[in-house]
């Protein structure tokens, strides 16, 4: 890819620049800083701005495709430094293993604004009039069913490996409901499209900052606002007798790294540390790349171009 | 199961005097009768009890934890020195001008295969270039390109080894068929800690799968080779490792080339299937990007480009077995070096596009995607009906039993004890029937299948199954593949698999059943007519190279999350090898035969019917058996549509790195493939000693 060569070119041509004078601050400059590259466009969006403004600082970056899933060994391992976009909500145990172990860790948060719900697209609405509130979904319950979840209606869950957050919150909220995972995200956004084209009735989970958010007009449920109580206490919420009976609680999104990250490249962790990006600025982009079909490396650099204030501070503030 | 009557061997014994067969049909109808009646007293009957599954996925899981950081330092090594040829072809392949990569590999084709090859080639590079993912193909390639060197050396090792030591050859046959039935899923994630990240965990994946078609090549090459030859060559005095090296391989390289051709196949296959974990920006992993997206006319871009290289790289290789084919090299030279140069200008000034900017057939996939978007539009309601038929009238009472699938809003009634009674009734009239004009077997069948029809095969008694599996086993393959099959699935429920190994074998079951039938019928008409054959011909090779993940996304736009689009999926893959088999076996009946039935006046029907279907039952047996094989291998991927089972459980593991989880569902599916190859085998033998061939 072009990316890679670019960031080979432009990396030593920035250090001669820069390196000179604070080499001791830096760190070892001449070594890439691999950042990982998942399998959503938010995160290479995310990804890209967090590498920019690190090869902006001097340093090499190397973009490396890993499957979001299974990078936490790689990263203890040092093959992998960072990965910018961690959603706590569907994080693999490994990683909470080995940063036990002291072998990753979590830098910060990257401060997106996180959603998950339960969701349909817009045109649901017509079809359960009830809808956004959630008492809606007991009427509705047959129109939602399918073969496979007769006579109870279906909720499209997660994928089985990120957990099964729908089918418990059915049986907190006590709805005759039957939670069917997903396989894949790609079994959602298929969901999604049929549904959206065929303007059949879909409930689904989802979250936001997601592309297929605006793409399918998708909107939320509105569920008993989470809190830490309504896990933990069944007296909590409209149910008396169970837990999960409310909203997800607003998802963490942090940037995670190899422990010797800070060690080898202190500036650097200090700029991935103080670095910050909002859903505002991030679902834009997404679009630009996944609606109009433009190259992730070029929709950033524009970002960047037009939007030095809210990140040249913190390289600033790292370097000097 | 009619599979296992013998008519040659009913026909010979008298009525009353058990056959093989009969007694295999009295213990299953035995154990299932007393299963039967026993579930309701004792609840361990009915379901393999909590308190009796053994730890035994978290004590693979910490055993082979531990084992793998024992050798973890060799293998990194390996993995350091596999880094560098993967470094080098990469760069010659991909990040060097595409020009210089462009001309190489025409140059090449019209070397091996003269200006027809090259003509080919162009085109194919041309379709690969215009689709847009130039870089990401060169990349696969160039992981094709180091994994199988390394399979080739794996599989021709093995296959000498297994020729030389005669004592050790059935072990190692053995080992081949664990490392093609084992799903790859299962085994990324040790690979993934022993290796470390990055693209050597694809490269070896690949290899490992792509060995065994190689080795077996060997295998039957060296045994074809006359014994004349290798006596002369002893007389003269010969070493063994002259013996092997100068006679044996060159007498055998015509099959060995085969081996070769089917080896890169399998390569390519599955550098695809690792892509799932990452680490390489290679043709798999844009299959998957676009696959998360939903993006159907990309995906079939994508899968088309392999679709091209599978196409290109069988037919270059078949050339290279005819030496007579080469074209002239100083032309290949020639070629040679005015890509050389167009690559360096490409290089120094820019004028010729670079690969990342041609995309000449991004409206073509967007015209497909917005076709397939049309489509579901306009037959929405259609498709929800051919579902529910099939759901409600077909898989559900096939997994959870007439008992519980009948309802009022399925069938639109309740199915209550009576029914049961009544078509227990019948089927036991039919049986009895069957039993008075001596078909013991076909009456079991009969009651066994009407038994699975009310219960479901997910909720069958496990004592029955294990029994069945044993005796079917039995009959099969005698004693050692009943014990076989037998403790496999004891060993599948004393590792809490047993539900999950259940829901698999009724969705491969289903689908192997649609196969046999569906493309029996294909294989049939291919042979009878070949216009037809033409046209299903490259359909079959379309279907067996595209990544199966391109199948997953219309059928879920199709028919939603969950079973039925599994199947579609499953079937779409399964059926190819059921009919390219009875195909063949149909067409090859020799020609004396069929001058013999024309001769004594038999009609085409006749001849059809009594004569090439018997011959090539073996055929389709083996046809059969590829197939069931395929709907394993299709199971862990249909796992990405939400079925449940075993695929699911790999799935799972692989997500949380959970070394136990995986490696033991992949086992079980290893085991459910091989036990379900070993059985089809036998019946196959006995069939082809039965036609005396």
């Amino acid at each position: 890819m072009t990316r890679k060569s670019f960031a080979l070119l432009a990396g030593p041509a920035l250090a001669l620049g820069l390196g000179a004078a604070e080499a001791a601050e830096l760190g070892a400059v001449d070594e890439p800083i691999k950042l990982a590259i998942n399998e959503w466009t938010g995160q290479h969006v995310s990804t890209h701005i967090g590498g920019q403004m690190l090869e902006a600082a001097g340093y090499k970056v190397e973009y490396v495709t890993a499957g979001y899933m299974n990078m936490y060994q790689a990263m203890a391992d040092g093959e992998i430094h960072a990965a910018l976009e961690v959603w706590t909500s569907n994080v693999s145990e490994l990683f909470g293993e080995l940063e036990a172990e002291g072998k990753v860790v979590d830098i910060s948060g990257l401060g997106l604004d996180a959603k998950e719900g339960f969701a349909y697209p817009a045109h649901v609405e017509e079809l359960c009039p009830g809808l956004p509130a959630w008492e809606a979904l007991a009427a509705c319950a047959p129109m939602f069913a399918t073969a496979e979840t007769l006579p109870m209606g279906r909720l499209v869950d997660y994928p089985a490996d990120w957990g099964t957050p729908g089918a418990d919150r059915i049986a907190g909220l006590g709805l005759p409901y039957k939670a069917v995972p997903a396989g894949s995200e790609g079994a959602l956004i298929a969901e999604l499209r049929a549904s959206s084209e065929k303007k059949s009735p879909l409930l689904i989970l989802f979250w936001q900052p997601h592309w297929a958010m605006s793409a399918y007009d998708v909107r939320f449920v509105e569920l008993p606002v989470g809190e830490p109580a309504c896990y933990e206490d069944p007296a909590w919420g409209p149910n008396p007798d169970a837990t999960f009976d409310c909203d997800f609680i607003p998802t963490r999104i942090f940037k995670a790294g190899w422990a010797g990250f800070a060690e080898k490249w202190p500036a650097a962790y200090e700029i991935l540390e103080s670095y910050q990006l909002s859903t505002a600025d991030q679902q834009p982009l997404m679009g630009a790349v996944d609606v109009d079909g433009r190259s992730v490396e070029e929709v950033v650099a524009e970002w960047m171009a037009a939007n030095e204030a809210k990140w040249k501070p913190v390289v600033d503030a790292a370097v000097n | 199961m009619s599979l296992a009557e013998s008519p040659a061997a009913a026909l010979a014994a008298p009525a009353w005097r058990l056959g093989p067969g009969e007694r295999t049909a009295l213990v299953v109808v035995l154990a299932g009768l007393v299963s039967a009646l026993l579930a309701p007293l004792l609840p361990w009957v009915a379901a393999w009890p909590d308190a009796w599954v053994l730890p035994v996925t978290e004590r693979v899981g910490s055993g082979l934890g531990w084992f793998l950081d024992l050798i973890k330092p060799a293998a990194r090594l390996v993995s350091g020195a596999l880094a560098w040829p993967m470094a080098g072809t990469t760069w010659l392949l991909a990040e060097a001008p595409w020009p210089l990569a462009f001309g190489g590999f025409v140059a090449l084709g019209l070397w091996v295969g003269g200006p027809w090859m090259a003509a080919l080639t162009v085109a194919s590079l041309g379709f690969v270039l215009a689709s847009g993912y130039w870089t990401e193909s060169m990349n696969t390639l160039a992981l094709v390109a180091v994994s199988v060197p390394l399979a080739l050396a794996l599989g021709l090792g093995i296959g000498v080894l297994a020729f030389e030591m005669r004592r050790i050859r059935a072990a190692l046959q053995t080992v081949l068929d664990i490392m093609q039935t084992v799903p790859t899923f299962a085994y990324l994630t040790p690979l993934l800690v022993l290796f470390g990240f990055g693209p050597v965990v694809g490269l070896i994946a690949s290899a490992i799968y792509a060995a065994p078609p190689m080795a077996r090549n060997v295998l039957l090459g060296l045994e074809r080779v006359d014994p004349e030859i290798r006596e002369a060559a002893r007389m003269i005095g010969t070493s063994r490792w002259q013996r092997i090296v100068e006679i044996d391989i060159p007498a055998a390289m015509g099959q060995i080339l085969v081996g070769v051709n089917q080896c890169v196949m399998a390569a390519l296959s599955m550098v695809i299937i690792a892509a799932v974990i990452g680490g390489f920006d290679d043709i798999g992993w844009t299959v998957l990007l676009t696959m998360r997206k939903a993006w159907f006319g990309q995906a079939l871009l994508a899968g088309m480009v392999i679709v091209v290289f599978a196409m290109l790289i069988d037919r270059m290789s078949a050339a290279l077995a005819e030496p007579e084919r080469r074209g002239d090299p100083r032309i290949a030279r020639a070629v040679l070096g005015v890509s050389v140069l167009a690559g360096l200008v490409s290089w120094t000034t820019g004028i010729i596009p670079g690969a990342a900017e041609i995309d000449l057939l991004d409206p073509v996939a967007a015209y497909v995607d917005a076709g397939l978007t049309e489509f579901t539009k306009a037959n929405g309601a259609a498709l929800d009906q051919v579902k529910n038929t099939a759901m409600f009238y077909g898989l559900l009472p096939l997994r959870i039993g007439l008992d519980d699938a009948v309802l009022p809003f399925t069938w639109g009634f309740t199915w209550d004890r009576g029914m049961s009674a009544w078509l227990l009734g019948l089927a036991g009239a039919g049986a009895a029937l069957m039993l008075w004009r001596g078909w013991l077997v076909a009456a079991t069948v009969l009651l066994a299948g009407t038994a699975v029809m009310l219960v479901g095969i997910t909720q069958l008694p496990w004592p029955a199954v294990v029994v069945a599996a044993a005796a079917l086993g039995w009959r099969a393959g005698g004693w050692g593949l009943a014990a076989f099959a037998g403790l496999s699935f004891l060993a599948m429920a004393a590792a809490g698999l047993w539900d999950r190994a259940m829901l698999s074998i009724y969705l491969s079951g289903a689908a192997v059943l649609i196969c046999a039938c569906v493309g029996g019928a294909l294989g049939l008409l291919a042979a009878v007519s070949p216009l037809a054959w033409r046209v299903l011909r490259p359909v079959c090779d379309t279907l067996q190279t595209i990544p199966l993940f391109v199948f997953l996304i219309p059928m879920l736009m199709f028919f939603q999350i969950g079973e039925f689009s599994a199947l579609l999926a499953i079937c779409a893959y399964a059926v190819v090898p059921m009919i390219r088999y009875t195909r063949h076996g149909i067409v090859s009946t020799p020609a004396d035969l069929v001058e013999a039935a024309t001769a004594s006046g038999a009609t085409r029907w006749q001849m059809l019917r009594d004569v090439r279907i018997p011959y090539a039952a073996p055929s389709m047996l083996l046809g059969l058996n590829q197939t069931i094989l395929y709907a394993f291998a299709m199971l862990v991927i249909a796992a990405l549509i939400g079925t449940t089972g075993l695929g699911q459980a790999i799935y799972i593991a692989l997500g949380k790195a959970d070394l136990g989880l995986g490696v033991s569902a992949g086992a079980a599916m290893a085991l459910l493939a091989l036990i379900a190859d070993r059985l089809v085998q036998g019946f196959a033998a006995e069939r082809r000693r039965a036609l005396g061939l």
